[in-house]
């Protein structure tokens, strides 16, 4: 280490000391009749523009200000001062001047003609450089982290008369902070896409209705075996289609599911196809044969997933803008509600028209519009909730109505066993009084609208929605 | 000892992040048992499977941070109100200052560790509309930022996600004191600040397992870096609030924390790191690769430059190039060689084309003679090219090795140019200043005159060259060797336990406590071996900072008392006045 030492005499090296980050101990640049010369100087010189014209200053020897040379190698306390000095020692002729902006290069009261801009107020030119990172930065640190990541060290922190880049932030931050007051920057809230959706998510969500149609029109053209044999294919690919429909677009579950979901769906739709027949059939002493479908509900109800997905996706878009927009959790909630009303009234508008449209082209007329409408209104209700992160309440109800409409079934027939009559008196008043549709819109119709109460009161909550921001 | 190693994203995994050092750590301490309890970082970083573990890693835990499990649980009643008061508090001191936020931000924490712990079911609470509001309100609270109080809905949303997602380990099953959890190991040693340290955390405040925190990279700052532009500024400001009082609670409760150079020294010290726990334990690297290069004598290439690391913007090539273009106009014959391939992502790939552009504008293609083919002074090569097969060829390469990046962590290119003794210029950024200490030059960043300057200085100068080469090595061979690295943590994982041995309590087979397993003396501080030693030598001969003298007399008594009291209790084991430890073991094996 000692041949290390022993520099040659005369060379630069023997000249220059570290530079630890110390206090200047001239006035260099800083005193009042320096500041008088400086004044004129303009701010705007401390952009990058005239960076070329720093390097071609920058070569005269001792140009920097006081500290500004960043040479010195020699860190505190790292136990071998003997090296530091001829280590820091070269690169000083070039090194005095910095990059733009960081210091004014004017040394006491000379301003030579080629040395660069000075600015009054050297901090205010760094905060013009990171004028971003200090206008968006929230404590000090950040303002800390993002210096060090452009490069700023304690030493660079101490041309700024800072002992390290953590004051120098906290200047910093404090002056940026300073300066919003007197001008409040507002970001506006930043436009809302809604949750992802697969390219052509309306063409899948328009396949159960067609295959559906195809079903129907199949049943029509068949009879005997064929027809059952259609029936049976029919139904299995509309579980497909609408099966495929919903994983492929804005009503598909990410989170939880029950299992037992498809199943009450699945009944549900059977006791739509079969059910009301069944139950007239009984009633009047049968079943004797095969009884009557009713195909036109179903097909409605297939028809109106497109619909169905169209409002569950501008329920999620809306709600995620209403998210990005709101100050408070009530103001989201009052802002929700009408549009979770609004959007469930859409929807059984439009399925009324279609379910008006299939009675009439299928001949069966307007009579399975109202258990038709009542189902699909739980269905998309038990549908939203699932996907919105609450599979349970949708599924007790369609449970319940499962339970519900069997129950009828099953007691209609049970009147028939000697003594016990009064089991089918309830369903045979109702009957009596409104028809065979009435059980099912009892049912799926009590089922919807505790369920829609329930919806109120869930999706409206913003937790209901945090998918959107995730 | 039995040694917890909490790691996140990083050991054992393929991928990790800070493998290489844990797997020199666990190598290097081969008397000492390793229990690994690793959070994985993604699905793809647990495919990739993990790195071979040496025989004296025991048992590795596992799990995963990226998904939350939904454990199914549906708080009572009761439960409720307990989580309402105790996230209420959390999120009282993320917005809130001063110190008395550190202490809410603990009770916080730990009451939602006891409640986990408990029932479970926090994952499903963090994401309900109780946790939301109760963070709305205390951002709505008099005293918060100005930034949080301007917080909207989907802002609360995001921070409640993300914290859920760095509370993940509370709800994991490592807290147990039977074999395998962390109750049974000595000490905790995080591999890192943040999510990692939240298990050693937890493993303190239920069983008193002293904790140690090794940070190379600070997790706050890291966090800063990584939202700034990712998310809004009221979110920033919350989650800036919950980085910060977390780390702030790690370093409280750490018993020692060994940053990897003064750069994270200074960051923890800022964010309310307790000096006198702060050692510095420099990361060792292996240095038997350039062992070769840095001892042999023959003199390297004297007009060559080598710049070696992973392209990317952050190293500022451009300004090497330009400083290299300075150097050419004095010393037409020196070349540049930069060896590296391009850092992932699409950003370094197109620097690196940029860089080339930029190279091949500058300097023309030049050939010794007029029939001679020519090629660029300038050349980008890659490791394992014929020209250089290995690492330390690169350094063996030049004369003088030159790192000119603008921003720089701890600058491992530069720590092995100084194993390969050779010279280097490097620019004044992170932690270069330090790892250098003197035996190479500095020039500020950004400053390409300078970096031609000290280049041209070197490249002139063949002894100072050789001297400089020289000191380095010899430096880096003192500070940055896995030999250091291990002797330190050795000594620092002894320290800890003799300072913080974990008390537990005697088990029987079937797990019941057996009470008075331990003698009482267990827990006298200072000698107790024997008690009419103990008598003899008075309090004198106790070692410094164990108690005063008044309280060494009272505990020699109380031990001898109750060495009495437990060895009549054994039955009159016939040595078991001279040892009190073995009239435990004696009792306990009777029963």
């Amino acid at each position: 280490m000692s041949d290390i030492r022993t520099t040659p005499p005369g060379s630069a090296e023997e000249t220059v000391v570290p530079d630890a980050p110390t206090t200047p101990e001239s006035p260099g640049s800083w005193d009042t009749r320096s500041e008088e010369v400086l004044a004129e100087a303009a701010l705007t010189a401390a952009s990058d523009a005239d960076a070329a014209a720093d390097l071609r200053g920058a070569g005269t020897p001792g140009a920097g200000a006081p500290g500004a040379g960043t040479s010195g190698a020699a860190s505190p306390g790292d136990g071998s001062p003997g090296v530091a000095a001829p280590a820091g020692a070269a690169p000083r002729s070039g090194a005095g001047a910095s990059r733009a902006g960081d210091v004014p290069a004017v040394k006491g009261k000379t301003r030579k003609p080629g040395a660069r801009r000075g600015a009054v107020d050297p901090v205010k030119a760094l905060m013009h450089r990171h004028r971003e990172l200090c206008e968006e930065a929230v404590d000090p640190l950040e303002i800390a982290a993002g210096l060090e990541a452009h490069g700023v060290t304690d030493r660079t922190a101490a041309r700024f008369r800072h002992r390290d880049v953590f004051s120098l932030a906290e200047e910093m931050y404090a002056r940026a902070s300073r300066d919003e007051e007197t001008a409040p920057v507002l970001a506006p809230p930043a436009p809302v896409a809604g949750p992802q959706v697969p390219v052509g998510w309306a063409a899948f969500a328009m396949l159960p209705g067609a295959v559906c149609a195809m079903a129907v029109a199949g049943l029509d053209l068949t009879s005997g075996t064929a027809k059952l044999v259609a029936g049976l294919l029919g139904a299995l690919a509309v579980g497909i289609a609408l099966k495929v429909a919903l994983r492929q677009g804005p009503l598909r579950v990410y989170g939880r599911q029950v299992p037992a979901t498809r199943m009450w769906t699945g009944i549900l739709l059977t006791y739509a196809l079969l059910g009301e027949g069944l139950l007239d059939a009984i009633l009047s002493g049968g079943p004797d044969g095969p009884w009557a479908l009713h195909t036109a509900p179903v097909l409605g109800l297939a028809l109106a997933v497109a619909p169905a997905a169209w409002c569950a996706r501008v329920f999620a878009v809306q709600s995620a803008r209403t998210l990005a927009a709101s100050r408070g959790l009530d103001d989201f909630a009052a802002a929700v509600r009408p549009l979770l009303g609004g959007v469930f009234a859409v929807f059984l508008a439009v399925l009324t028209g279609l379910l008006l449209a299939t009675g009439a082209v299928l001949g069966e007329g307007t009579r399975g519009i109202g258990p038709a409408l009542a189902l699909g209104a739980l269905l998309l209700l038990a549908r939203l909730l699932e996907v919105h992160g609450f599979p349970d309440a949708g599924a007790l109800l369609l449970g319940a109505a499962c339970a519900g409409e069997t129950l009828a079934l099953a007691t209609a027939l049970g009147g028939r066993l000697p003594g016990f009559g009064f089991l089918s008196a309830p369903v045979d008043s109702v009957v009596a009084a409104w028809g065979p549709g009435a059980v099912p819109v009892l049912v799926c119709g009590g089922a919807a609208v505790v369920l829609l109460a329930h919806s109120m009161r869930r999706l409206t909550r913003a937790s209901a929605h945090a998918e959107a921001v995730r | 000892m039995r040694i917890g190693l909490l790691t996140e994203g990083g050991y054992p995994y393929v991928t990790g992040e800070a493998r290489l050092w844990c797997d020199r750590l666990v190598r290097g301490l081969d008397r000492h048992e390793f229990d690994i309890f690793a959070l994985s970082r993604s699905a793809h970083q647990e495919e990739q499977g993990w790195i071979q573990l040496p025989p004296q890693v025991h048992r590795v835990r596992t799990a995963p941070l990226w998904t939350a499990e939904d454990d199914g649980v549906v708080y009572g009643r009761r439960a409720r109100r307990r989580f309402a008061a105790h996230w209420g508090e959390l999120a009282a001191a993320v917005c809130a200052e001063g110190g008395e936020a550190a202490d809410r931000f603990a009770s916080g924490l730990y009451g939602l560790a006891d409640l986990e712990r408990e029932e479970g079911g926090l994952a499903v609470a963090l994401r309900s509309e109780a946790a939301v509001d109760a963070l709305e309100k205390a951002c709505r609270a008099p005293g918060a930022p100005r930034a949080a109080r301007e917080a909207r809905v989907a802002d609360l949303l995001t921070v409640t996600g993300l914290i859920e997602r760095t509370l993940r380990p509370l709800s994991l099953d490592w807290y147990e004191e039977v074999e395998g959890g962390l109750g049974a190991v000595d000490l905790c040693h995080a591999a890192s600040g943040g999510a990692a340290a939240l298990p050693g955390l937890l493993a303190k405040h239920f069983f008193g397992v002293p904790l140690l925190v090794t940070e190379y990279g600070v997790q706050l700052r890291a966090h800063y870096l990584g939202a700034a532009g990712a998310l809004s500024a009221p979110a920033r400001a919350l989650l800036a609030g919950f980085h910060g009082r977390l780390a702030e609670e790690v370093y409280r409760q750490a018993a020692l924390i060994t940053p990897g150079n003064t750069h994270a020294r200074r960051w923890q010290e800022r964010c309310g790191a307790d000096k006198a726990k702060l050692r510095t334990v420099y990361p060792g690297m292996d240095s038997s690769r350039f062992a070769e290069i840095g001892e042999s004598a023959e003199p390297a290439d004297p007009d060559t430059l080598v710049w070696v690391g992973r392209i990317e913007p952050s190293k500022d090539l451009i300004a090497l190039l330009h400083a290299f273009a300075e150097i050419r106009k004095e010393e037409p014959k020196v070349r540049l060689r930069i060896v590296g391939a391009p850092a992932e992502g699409a950003e370094a790939a197109t620097y690196l084309a940029h860089c080339k552009a930029l190279a091949a504008q500058l300097f023309p293609d030049e050939a010794e003679g007029v029939h001679a083919v020519g090629d660029n002074p300038v050349s980008f090569e890659e490791i394992g090219s014929p020209e250089v097969p290995e690492l330390a060829d690169a350094y063996g390469a030049g004369g003088v090795v030159v790192l000119s990046s603008v921003v720089e962590g701890f600058p491992i290119s530069l720590v092995e140019a100084m194993f390969c003794g050779r010279a280097t210029v490097s620019t004044d950024v992170g932690a270069v200043v330090e790892v250098i200490g003197g035996t190479g030059l500095v020039v500020p960043p950004r400053n390409p005159r300078a970096l031609a300057d000290a280049c041209l200085a070197l490249l002139r100068d063949p002894e100072r060259r050789d001297r400089l080469g020289a000191a380095a090595r010899a430096r880096a061979l003192e500070l940055f060797t896995v030999d250091q690295n291990i002797a330190a943590f050795r000594s620092i994982y002894l320290e800890i336990v003799s300072h913080h041995p974990v008390r537990r309590d005697a088990l029987d087979e079937s797990g019941e406590p057996q009470p008075f397993a331990n003698p009482a003396e267990v827990y006298v501080p200072g000698r107790w071996t024997a008690p009419g030693a103990e008598e003899r030598s008075g309090a004198g001969e106790r070692p410094a900072g164990s108690g005063p003298a008044w309280a060494a007399a009272g505990a020699a008594r109380t031990a001898t008392g109750a060495a009495v009291d437990v060895a009549a209790a054994a039955d009159g084991d016939a040595g078991a006045e001279d040892e009190p430890v073995g009239v435990g073991a004696a009792g306990e094996g009777e029963r």
